[in-house]
């Protein structure tokens, strides 16, 4: 019985580390390749880089443009985050709060767009609507659009919205306060980590966004993202001379989301564990 | 009075989120439903020709092949997937040493990007001095590598990929699932004389039933719409081996940035229409799932 307890653990044991591995194993390549010549890359097949070119870094920065990549993903996702907490959090705090002819289209509309989806045709009428506004040559068309996709964050904010309680704006309201004014005052610091935990997952889908950037920056090269601009490295003529460019522009990419990863792993877990309920 | 100027505080709350949920969200679909009737390759004008489009679906043997391609990939992600995801709930669930760290860990691939893992993976597995065959290569597990991308193995590399990238969120669902199951029914059967197995067969899986089912759901839909991570991988290639549906609809809308897709004419009024058929393939196959899967709902 004893013997056989702890072959079971031992069995487990390797199970998860060896599972472990497999997960990490990719991004340790990353880390690591990042540091290695080409040369050693591709036909060295060594752990620990033999020497460390921390260089690799720099080269990637000016040559391969990838400091102006981190600049565009920089400004997508920020300005992201911004728009789409703030047009969020509004229409979450008026549907939550009040009664207004419209609501339940409102409130089916978001539903819609979050659950009927069929890939890539969108991005053609999103695309032609840019042109028309004369924004398909900056990065902000692929902020609005990403704005617009904003529907899941409402339902998140709106189920934090519930948890403020209403004697507050009563209170608001018997000394004064205008909504509006009840609303940046009050509600927004309130709703404190709801907008957290929104700001988290809209940070993390529009860093992460490939697709709608790769479309707008197609004939622009300068308003690439880091995901694009790495994914052309891979098509690029010299694409087999420059891996150790990829491993390190990958590693600009990938280390900042895991940062945030890392500290805020809880809220990771919990909002995806959370919208299993809602 | 007071009402009135209530109203326009809502409306003036509600409209940039209102405005543009419509004009990027809902006209884009609304665009798509209406080119599906025309011939419309993008310039010139859009020319109305009924049905026409969709018989030419059904003779588009490029689109059934990615069809097949779908289901050979959706079916081999949620095989991998699903079980391993609820084995590693079901241990991560319990009392063991060192289990937040490894959530953590298991969770960590769903925060990275896609795309960008699909570059690293493609120099991992590139067939030619890729970093998995030099090693291979060298403890003489292989002797000249293996085509992880060629025609033979590429969907299964596609799918291992995805595989890496679906399983801590599914396993984090099923944690979710599992911690409302409460402890004492383990412990009154354990004095029952049932062992870990028997539990997780008789008190585990039944109690996770509604959960179980919603998240084959998800996994289902999310398996036969990805194709990002192919389409950096692989391209589709080779030879359309890993084309799968939603892929073969992109390159209709916008010409692939790699070698030899580029020259593909663009095709809206078609492409529309086979988004049309895509989109009713994955909600069939979701209806069919969620009745075929009713009893999972029903905690005995």
């Amino acid at each position: 019985m004893r013997t056989k307890e702890i072959t079971g653990k031992t069995v487990l044991w390797i199970f998860l580390l060896a599972l472990a591995f497999v997960t990490l194993i990719p991004v340790v390549i990353t880390i690591l390749g990042s540091f290695k010549t080409n040369i050693e890359l591709t036909t060295g097949a060594t752990v620990l880089p033999s020497k460390w070119h921390f260089s690799n870094y720099a080269n990637a920065w000016d040559k391969a443009n990838f400091s102006t990549y981190t600049m565009n993903s920089l400004i997508v996702s920020l300005t992201t985050v911004a728009g789409t907490l703030l047009v969020a959090s509004m229409a979450a705090y008026v549907v939550d709060r009040m009664d207004f002819f419209g609501k339940k289209i409102y409130i089916g509309m978001q539903s819609f767009t979050m659950f009927v989806a069929v890939g890539a045709v969108v991005l053609r009428p999103q695309f032609d609507l840019m042109v028309k506004l004369h924004l398909h040559s900056s990065l902000w068309g692929v902020i609005l659009i990403l704005i617009s996709a904003h529907a899941s964050i409402f339902f998140i904010l709106l189920s934090f919205m519930k948890g403020i309680p209403r004697e507050l704006d009563e209170a608001a309201r018997i000394d004064g306060s205008s909504l509006g004014r009840t609303f940046w005052t009050i509600i927004l610091p309130l709703l404190g980590p709801g907008l957290g935990v929104g700001a988290l997952f809209t940070f993390r889908g529009a860093w992460n966004e490939y697709l709608l950037p790769l479309v707008f920056t197609m004939t622009k090269p300068e308003l690439q993202t880091l995901t694009v601009g790495l994914a052309n490295l891979k098509y690029g003529i010299s694409a087999a001379s420059q891996t150790h460019y990829m491993m390190a522009g990958a590693c600009l990419s990938i280390l900042p989301i895991l940062v945030a990863y890392v500290f805020a792993n809880k809220s990771f877990m919990q909002m995806t564990a959370g919208s299993l309920k809602g | 009075m007071n009402k009135t100027k209530n109203a326009a505080f809502a409306y003036s709350f509600l409209l940039p989120s209102a405005l543009l949920t419509l004009v990027l969200g809902i006209y884009p679909i609304a665009w798509a439903f209406r080119y599906m009737f025309y011939n419309y390759k993008g310039y010139g004008t859009a020319r109305f020709i009924g049905l026409d489009n969709f018989s030419r679906i059904l003779r588009d043997a490029e689109f059934w092949d990615s069809v097949v391609n779908t289901f050979v990939y959706a079916g081999g992600k949620l095989l991998l997937s699903i079980p391993l995801s609820l084995l590693l709930a079901a241990i991560l669930n319990r009392k063991i040493r060192g289990r937040q760290l490894l959530r953590a860990v298991f969770f960590m691939p769903t925060v990275i990007s896609t795309a960008v893992m699909a570059v690293v993976f493609f120099t991992i597995f590139n067939s030619y001095n890729g970093i998995l065959n030099q090693f291979l290569i060298k403890f003489n597990i292989s002797s000249s590598g293996i085509d992880w991308l060629g025609p033979k193995h590429a969907m299964l590399t596609v799918i291992l990929v995805a595989v890496w990238g679906a399983v801590g969120n599914y396993m984090l669902l099923f944690l979710a699932g599992l911690q409302n199951i409460p402890e004492d029914v383990y412990e009154s059967s354990s004095l029952d004389g049932a062992n870990k197995i028997q539990q997780f067969r008789f008190i585990t899986l039944p109690m996770l039933g509604p959960v179980l089912q919603m998240v084959i759901m998800l996994a289902i839909i999310n398996a036969l719409k990805g194709y990002e991570s192919i389409m950096v991988l692989t391209e589709g290639g080779p030879a359309g081996k890993t084309e799968v549906m939603f892929l073969y609809l992109y390159k209709l809308f916008f010409p692939v940035g790699g070698s030899s897709a580029s020259t593909q004419v663009q095709e809206f009024g078609y492409g529309s229409a086979v988004a049309f058929v895509s989109a009713v393939i994955v909600g069939m196959i979701s209806l069919i799932y969620f009745y075929a899967s009713r009893r999972m709902n029903r905690i005995d």
